[in-house]
């Protein structure tokens, strides 16, 4: 009543531009003893993301950027396997789950060829996610049985024009993928080797 | 951009006169006030809007590109964020909003369903994409695009303005207003002005074949 009301939320907003300030040279002397920055750097978005920030809090985008959760997803990427000198051996073998089961249909696959035969061959020939299509469901990378779509964390795909990614861009290794979800990969990883020691058990019992 | 970007006209300044003059073209002044204060409409039409509303709060904080002020007239906004689904029945409304924003104006399709109708671009109610009515700048994938995917959009198109000329951009061309858009017509299906010709000459063909004339 009789403004009260008005001067304490200023006072709020003042407490917050004051604290903002008294956090910078809190701060500055962290950084003097432990090296620690404020800004730009991962300890200081940790802790202006955490309940104890007092003061601005704001992520300061194309400088610093906020980490992603393992499972943020955003377009689908395929995954290959460096094989020796360089050879990039796809996971994908062009069966098209992923096309079916994709929810807005945005994928599409042509089969590849051998040429010397000419018969079909389990390798993708053209793969094509249409990005402004994709609704980042994570259903391709769910149903995929050979672990060779997955979801991608880059998130930076604005463009001038509608985004079809042809598979070029959409190629990346194994390596990439155990970077940006370690948990999942190593998961994934120890399943696929456990399937394999057990088709060669299999194949040994019955070879004796 | 700093001010050695500025300065930057295309001519060789001689080294003794580097200190004492400034040239720089119109365009370069133009364009880093347009870029600096690119005003947005304020309207959302699904669940993109909510987080084209994180990108423009405290967290993520707009302010820092000059596009703080949201305009709830498209008589004072510059750039149109058309986030979410564009259902039929609101697509006069969104032409109609585009035709009353002053030039330069500019269209970011953010979304899937914005850019192409996403998971309805086969619906019986939804347009497949802005962009098959308006001049889409900028498109950001995504569903939704978390709001640093937005802001990565949003500094791209200030890149695009960079790189416009005052002689070049469509509004101020002589002739004919190229930028208005007509407003489509909502019957029991979306008719899109512009096809009417179109779709004339194909009734006229369908309703007296020519095979039908020589018999």
């Amino acid at each position: 009543m009789y403004g009260k009301g008005l001067l304490k939320g200023l006072g709020v907003t003042f407490v917050r531009f004051f604290n903002t300030y008294w956090e910078d040279l809190t701060w500055m002397w962290r950084r003097v003893t432990t090296g620690e920055k404020r800004y730009h750097s991962a300890e200081g978005i940790a802790h202006r993301s955490s309940k104890n920030t007092r003061g601005i809090f704001t992520v300061q985008y194309p400088e610093e950027k906020l980490p992603v959760p393992e499972e943020f997803r955003y377009i689908p990427f395929l995954v290959y396997d460096e094989g020796a000198d360089g050879a990039k051996e796809i996971r994908c073998t062009s069966c098209g789950i992923c096309s079916k089961v994709c929810p807005p249909q945005c994928i599409w696959i042509v089969r590849g060829t051998d040429p010397s035969t000419g018969r079909p061959k389990p390798q993708p020939a053209e793969f094509y996610i249409d990005a402004d299509i994709c609704m980042n469901c994570g259903f391709c990378a769910e149903y995929c049985p050979f672990d060779a779509i997955k979801m991608d964390h880059d998130y930076e795909l604005a463009s001038y024009t509608r985004t079809l990614l042809p598979m070029e861009k959409l190629m990346k290794p194994a390596s990439y993928y155990a970077e940006i979800r370690p948990l999942n990969a190593a998961r994934e990883d120890e399943a696929r080797k456990a399937k394999e020691a057990a088709k060669a058990a299999k194949a040994e019992a019955a070879a004796a | 951009m700093d001010n050695n970007e500025l300065n930057l006209p295309g001519y060789e300044i001689p080294d003794d006169m580097k200190n004492t003059v400034a040239i720089t073209s119109l365009d370069r002044l133009y364009n880093w006030g347009r870029r600096s204060s690119v005003w947005p409409l304020m309207f959302g039409l699904a669940c993109c809007a909510i987080e084209m509303i994180a990108a423009q709060a405290s967290r993520y904080d707009l302010a820092r590109f000059g596009m703080e002020v949201m305009r709830p007239t498209p008589r004072q906004a510059d750039l149109m964020i058309v986030s979410g689904t564009v259902t039929k029945k609101m697509v006069p409304a969104i032409v109609r909003l585009y035709n009353q924003m002053p030039e330069p104006k500019y269209v970011m399709a953010m979304g899937a369903c914005a850019s192409s109708g996403g998971p309805f671009k086969e619906g019986y109610n939804v347009v497949a994409g802005i962009d098959k009515f308006l001049p889409v700048d900028i498109y950001v994938p995504g569903c939704p695009p978390t709001p640093q995917a937005l802001m990565n959009g949003l500094i791209m198109l200030q890149k695009k303005i960079d790189k416009e000329s005052i002689s070049k951009v469509r509004w101020y061309r002589k002739g004919a207003d190229t930028v208005e858009v007509p407003v489509p017509i909502l019957g029991p299906d979306l008719i899109d002005v512009r096809r009417i010709p179109d779709i004339k000459s194909k009734v006229a063909e369908l309703s007296n074949p020519p095979a039908q004339r020589e018999a």
